[in-house]
This record gives C-alpha cells, sequence and structure tokens, in this order.
C-alpha cells in the first residue's frame, strides 16, 4: 500500500518460529516504550497482545521451526499502532466468536489470546497478502472508554 | 524467566511465582503448582514477585485450579501485582478462581 511506505516504523523485526524469541519479543517492546516515554502499563500491553499473536502462529499457525516467520512493526503518533505479520496458514482471528468469560472452570474453551488482544487493541483489522496474515490495530488510548 | 518456591506456613503449602509467566515459563508454573496441590490439603499461590502473565500463564493456572478442585484441595491466588490482577479481570477469572490480596498466613 502506498501510503504505508510513507510511514516510518522505527521498531521493525522478525521473529523466528520459536518461544525462545519471547525474551527478545520483550527487550524489543521495552527499547520501544523508553524510547517515547511509555509507561509500563502500555509496556505491559503491547508485550501480551504481541505474545499471544506470535504463540499462535507457533502453537495453532504451523510456523514451529520457521525463520523469520513473523514481523511485527510499532508507531507511535498519539497512539501505539501496531502491524503483525505472519507466515503461517490463513487465520483471520477477528472472525473467532466472543470467549465466554462467564463460563465455569470446568467449562472454559480457547480463544483466551485473542479475546485479551481485543480488550487492550481496537480497531483490529485483518488481510492477507501473498503468503503473509498481516494484522493492524492501534492501543486504546487512556482518554477513550473501554467496551465494557 | 520464571522461578518457583515452596514453603510450609502452619497447615498452607505456599507456592511462590517469580518473573514472567509467559508463553515459555508455563509449563514450569503449571508443574509448580500441580506439584503443590499434590502435596497439601491447602494451597496458597503467591504472585507477589510476579511481574506479567500471558493467556499461557493464566492457562497453566487454570489447570491447576482444575486438579485442585477435582482433590478437594483448597487453591487459593494471592497477591496479584496490579497488571497481573488487570489480565485475571480482563479473563473474568477472578470470577472462578479464589483471588484474595493476601497470603491466608
Amino acid at each position: 500500500m502506498c501510503h504505508n511506505q510513507a510511514i516510518l516504523y522505527e521498531t521493525d523485526f522478525f521473529l523466528n518460529g520459536n518461544l525462545s524469541e519471547l525474551e527478545r519479543l520483550a527487550a524489543e517492546v521495552s527499547h520501544f516504550c523508553a524510547a517515547h516515554s511509555l509507561d509500563g502499563e502500555v509496556e505491559f500491553d503491547l508485550n501480551l497482545v504481541l505474545e499471544e499473536l506470535f504463540v499462535n502462529t507457533v502453537r495453532y499457525g504451523g510456523c514451529e521451526g520457521m525463520e523469520s516467520s513473523s514481523r511485527v512493526r510499532l508507531r507511535y503518533d498519539s497512539a501505539v499502532e501496531v502491524e503483525f505479520y505472519d507466515r503461517g496458514r490463513p487465520f483471520d482471528p477477528t472472525l473467532v466468536p466472543p470467549a465466554d468469560i462467564d463460563a465455569p472452570l470446568d467449562q472454559r474453551e480457547g480463544g483466551l489470546g485473542i479475546h485479551l488482544v481485543r480488550q487492550i487493541m481496537s480497531d483490529v483489522k485483518y488481510r492477507r497478502v501473498d503468503e503473509w496474515n498481516h494484522l493492524s490495530m492501534h492501543r486504546r488510548g487512556r482518554n477513550i472508554v473501554a467496551d465494557s | 524467566m520464571i522461578m518457583m518456591t515452596e514453603e510450609k506456613r502452619s497447615d498452607w503449602f505456599v507456592v511462590g511465582a517469580r518473573g514472567r509467566a509467559d508463553a515459555e515459563a508455563a509449563d514450569e508454573l503449571e508443574s509448580g503448582l500441580r506439584r503443590a496441590v499434590e502435596s497439601s490439603a491447602k494451597v496458597a499461590v503467591d504472585f507477589s514477585a510476579l511481574s506479567y502473565i500471558s493467556s499461557a500463564g493464566l492457562r497453566a493456572v487454570i489447570q491447576a485450579a482444575r486438579a485442585a478442585q477435582a482433590a478437594k484441595v483448597e487453591f487459593v491466588i494471592c497477591s496479584l501485582t496490579q497488571p497481573v490482577q488487570k489480565v485475571f479481570d480482563m479473563s473474568g477469572l477472578h470470577q472462578i478462581l479464589h483471588v484474595r490480596g493476601e497470603l491466608p498466613c
């Protein structure tokens, strides 16, 4: 997309399909937040969202063992803009039904990761481009009242 | 990175988790919690030193809580830090897990 190419993403990195990459993910998010003076809550939220998306690609998307299977791009401009790409099987998380968080313990299904992403981020959009799943989203600002 | 600790305090088995309960640490967290559930009729989980949790970490806690429920073991989660509490709240888990502010002993 032409206008996307004009936007500079200062934080732009790839992850291999291995859970040991979670430490590097945490370090990159920490570095991004420090560069923009974003507080611990923002850092926690970004780390959580990116972990959920990344782990899903490794566990369910077929990215286990794949080099540079995911790509993360972060930008800050009054809100944190997140772009997450992965080369796993086609999967649109925006189509996952809402998690039943009122279900008792023994009836809990999966989908908790996507549920958390939706709680934290807004305007989640999915596209499939060539071999890549592509998600874009931004973190709700403090002055936006979240849906309960 | 996660480090599990164990301590007996009167009739409570206090199992602590220090660090980050991410997907890489989830198995170790679950093992430690299950070990506590197998060891005692009363288990208190000390999360005061847990700085981060993801859905994988939550799942480990849920699995241990299920094991405790099946074994009729009392299982309480204590001293959540504020960001970790937020994740529990977003997941609705604070309604089905026994969460309290302080350790029972």
